[in-house]
C-alpha cells in the first residue's frame, strides 16, 4: 500500500518546471538562428561559372536547367523541386555555386519559386 | 399493411469502430475495428496513407543519387537507414571505408537511436493520457536535433553518409559539444523514471496487457526490442557485427514477461547503454581520411547481396540486385513495423477491453513510414 | 549455413539444387520448384525459425520471376538464402503459411506488386493500392515516370 501511494506521487517532481524557463521560443519576434553549414538557398558567383552542366547531372530531382543568358550559360534552380541535399554545390568544380544557411524563403505565388541566375547571385542580408 | 422500415432490418449487436488515421488514436494507418459490448471480436488493418514506391523510384538514380531517398524510409531514426544502404553498396562494389569513417558512422547511428526512444516515450505517454510527458520529451528531442544540425547540416533529413566515407569531417569541439548533450539526457533520465516508469497508473495501464510468449512471437516475425522484451536474447549488433561495433562492450538488455511494461523497460535500459557506448567510441576516435573519393557514376559489378542492420524498432534488411549498371537493379526493404503492425498487432488484440488498445498499438512502436515505404 | 548444413542438403535433395554460393556470412541456395516446400520444412526442422522477407525480382530478357526467401536461426546464428525461379507468362507457387504464420502478409504484398498467385494463401486481397487498372506497378515493362506525367503533370 506504501509503494502504491508513492506512485501516485512521485510524478510530481515535474513541479520544478513551473519556474524555469520555457523551452519555446515566440515566433516571429524570437528565432532560432541557424548555424553555419546549415544547407538553405543557394547562393551562385557568375564570374567563376563555366557552364558545364555538372550540377544539373547530379541533381536527383531534375530541379536544374542550364540556360543561355548573354553568350554564357548558368544554371535555372527551382526550388519547389529541390529537396536541399547539396550534392550540385558538392560537386560542382569551380565552386561557383554555395549553399547558404538562409531558410526563410517562403512565397504566396508559385511562379516565384523558378530562382533564375541573377536572383541566384543576389547576396543575402 | 406498409411494413415499417426498421422492422425490416436486421440489428446484430456488433459495432463497427474505426482506429482513424489521425494522432492521438494512430499515426498515419488506419484500421477498422468491430467490438461487442466493450469486448474486441477482430480487427481488420488498412495501410498504405505513406506509400510512395520508394523501391521503384531507387531503380531510376545512381547510388550516390539514391542516399538522399533513403532517409525518407523511416523518418524518426534516419541514420539506420543510411548505414543500411551505404554497406549493401560497398558489400558488392568492394570498397573499404577507412577506420575514422566507420567510428563516426556508429556514433551518429547511435545517437539516432537515442532520438528515437525519446520521441517514443513522448507518443507513448500521448496515446495513455499523460500529456506531461509529451511536452517534456519532444522539447528535449530538439537539442539532439540540434546536435544533427551542427554535425550534419540537416535538421530531420541528415543526408550524411556517402558511398565510401562520410560527407564532411566533424567540427571543432564536437566532443565537448556530444558530451554536455549525453549529460543532460542522463539527468533527464530520473525525470522520467519518476513521471513515467515508476507512475503508478501507467504501471496499472500497462502490465499483464498485450501479452506473448516467444515461441508466437518468433512465427509471427517478431523483432528488436519487442523480441527482447519475451525473454530471447538477440541483437544484430552482437550476432553479426558491423562499422565499430567490435571495439565496443554492452550489454544486450531482456525482460521475461512479455507484456507491454516489459517491452517499455527494455527501451529504457536501451537508452542509458547508448549513452554508455557513444562514451566509449568517442576516447577511441582515430585521426586520419574521413572518405575514399569514387567516380559519380560508377558502375558496381553484376551479382546480389543481403545486409541486416539493428533499427531502432527491429531488424532491418536491403536486399539489392546488380547488373552492370551505375543504377541498382532491385531495391528491397524489410522495415520492421511491417510484421509488427500488420501480423502481431490483430492477433494481440482479439478478446481484449477496447480501453487497452491504444497501449497495445503504441508499445509496439510502430512507424508507418518503415511499413509503407 | 555451415558446410555440414549444406552436404546434409546435398545428400537428401541431390537432384533439386541447382547452384551454391557460399560467402563470408552469406550462402545462397538456387533449387528447383518442385521440392522447395520440403527442403524449406526441412531447414525449420533442423532450426532455422525465424522467416525474415519474401523478395521477388523480375528477370525480364529471361522471361522468369525469382523468388527468394530469407531464413535466420536463433539458436544457431546463422543466415541463409533460399532462391527458385517460376515463368513470367501466369505464375504461381505454392504458399509457405502453414510453416511460418508471419509469411501471409509478406505474399500478400507480392502479389499486389509482381502479380503472383500464392496457392494455399486464405487473404489475397489488395493491401496498399486502391483501384489500380494497370499491370502490376513493380514489373520492368511499367514505366514510372511516364505514368506521372500522364495522370499528374498534363492534367494540370
Amino acid at each position: 500500500m506504501k509503494d502504491k501511494t508513492l506512485g501516485v506521487l512521485k510524478p510530481l517532481v515535474i513541479d520544478k518546471y513551473l519556474t524555469t524557463k520555457p523551452m519555446t521560443l515566440n515566433f516571429p519576434t524570437e528565432t532560432l538562428e541557424p548555424v553555419e553549414g546549415y544547407r538553405g538557398r543557394h547562393f551562385l558567383e557568375m564570374e567563376k561559372c563555366v557552364g558545364c552542366g555538372l550540377c544539373a547531372r547530379m541533381c536527383p530531382n531534375k530541379a536544374i536547367e542550364i540556360i543561355e543568358l548573354k553568350g554564357r550559360k548558368y544554371p535555372q534552380i527551382h526550388l519547389g523541386k529541390c529537396c536541399f541535399c547539396g550534392l550540385c554545390a558538392e560537386y560542382c568544380p569551380t565552386t561557383a555555386l554555395k549553399m547558404t544557411s538562409m531558410a526563410m524563403i517562403s512565397m504566396f505565388d508559385k511562379s516565384e519559386a523558378v530562382y533564375g541566375p541573377n536572383k541566384l547571385s543576389q547576396p543575402i542580408e | 399493411m406498409k411494413k415499417n422500415k426498421l422492422e425490416e432490418r436486421e440489428i446484430t449487436p456488433e459495432f463497427l469502430l474505426p482506429f482513424g488515421p489521425q494522432h492521438p488514436a494512430s499515426g498515419h494507418f488506419y484500421a477498422s475495428i468491430i467490438i461487442d459490448g466493450e469486448r474486441v471480436v477482430e480487427l481488420n488493418p488498412h495501410p498504405g496513407y505513406l506509400h510512395r514506391g520508394l523501391e521503384k523510384l531507387m531503380e531510376y538514380r545512381t547510388h550516390v543519387q539514391n542516399c538522399m531517398l533513403v532517409d525518407r524510409i523511416c523518418i524518426l531514426d534516419p541514420f539506420s537507414n543510411e548505414i543500411g544502404y551505404v554497406n549493401a553498396v560497398e558489400k558488392i562494389t568492394g570498397i573499404e571505408v577507412p577506420e575514422r569513417a566507420k567510428f563516426i558512422r556508429t556514433i551518429m547511428a547511435e545517437l539516432g537511436r537515442i532520438l528515437s526512444h525519446i520521441t517514443w516515450i513522448g507518443v507513448n505517454s500521448m496515446a495513455l493520457g499523460l500529456d506531461s510527458g509529451t511536452r517534456i520529451a519532444w522539447g528535449n528531442r530538439e537539442r539532439i536535433i540540434r546536435l544533427n544540425e551542427i554535425i550534419t547540416g540537416g535538421r530531420i533529413y541528415p543526408c550524411y553518409f556517402t558511398v565510401g566515407g562520410v560527407r564532411r569531417d566533424l567540427p571543432q569541439g564536437f566532443k565537448e559539444k556530444i558530451m554536455k548533450e549525453l549529460d543532460y539526457v542522463e539527468k533527464q533520465l530520473n525525470v522520467y523514471d519518476s513521471l513515467v516508469f515508476e507512475n503508478e497508473i501507467f504501471i496499472m495501464r500497462m502490465k499483464g496487457v498485450g501479452t506473448f510468449g516467444a515461441k508466437e512471437a518468433i512465427a509471427l516475425g517478431t523483432t528488436g526490442p519487442n523480441l527482447r522484451g519475451c525473454g530471447v536474447k538477440t541483437d544484430v549488433r552482437k550476432d553479426e557485427s558491423y562499422e565499430a561495433y567490435p571495439m565496443v562492450d554492452f550489454r544486450v538488455v531482456t525482460m521475461k514477461d512479455g507484456d507491454a511494461y516489459s517491452r517499455a523497460l527494455v527501451r529504457r535500459g536501451e537508452l542509458a547503454e547508448s549513452i554508455s557506448i557513444i562514451r566509449q567510441l568517442l576516447e577511441k576516435i582515430p585521426e586520419g581520411k574521413f572518405r575514399v573519393i569514387i567516380p559519380s557514376f560508377m558502375k558496381s559489378p553484376k551479382g546480389d547481396t543481403h545486409f541486416c542492420c539493428e533499427a531502432a524498432r527491429g531488424e532491418l534488411c536491403f536486399h539489392m540486385v546488380s547488373d552492370g549498371s551505375p543504377n541498382p537493379y532491385r531495391v528491397k526493404v524489410r522495415g520492421p513495423s511491417f510484421s509488427h503492425t500488420l501480423s502481431e498487432f490483430p492477433y494481440l488484440v482479439k478478446g481484449v477491453n477496447i480501453a487497452d488498445v491504444p497501449a497495445i498499438y503504441w508499445s509496439l512502436d510502430p512507424c508507418p513510414a518503415d511499413m509503407d515505404r | 549455413m555451415s558446410e555440414e548444413i549444406i552436404s546434409f542438403l546435398k545428400s537428401k535433395f541431390a537432384d533439386s539444387i541447382i547452384e551454391v554460393t557460399l560467402e563470408d556470412r552469406e550462402t545462397s541456395l538456387t533449387v528447383k520448384k518442385e521440392k522447395f516446400c520440403e527442403i524449406l520444412s526441412t531447414l525449420k526442422y533442423i532450426g532455422f525459425n525465424h522467416l525474415s522477407d519474401v523478395t521477388c525480382v523480375d528477370y525480364i530478357k529471361e522471361q522468369e520471376i525469382e523468388v527468394v526467401y530469407h531464413l535466420w536461426s536463433h539458436t544457431k546464428k546463422l543466415r541463409g538464402n533460399i532462391k527458385v525461379r517460376i515463368s513470367r507468362e501466369s505464375p504461381s507457387i505454392k504458399s509457405v503459411v502453414d510453416l511460418w504464420i508471419g509469411a501471409q502478409i509478406h505474399e500478400r504484398e507480392n502479389h499486389e506488386m509482381f502479380g503472383i498467385t500464392f496457392l494455399g494463401n486464405p487473404n489475397l486481397s489488395p493491401l496498399f493500392l486502391e483501384e489500380w487498372e494497370e499491370i502490376p506497378p513493380f514489373r520492368k515493362d511499367f514505366n514510372a515516370r511516364e505514368f506521372v506525367r500522364r495522370e499528374y503533370y498534363e492534367k494540370e
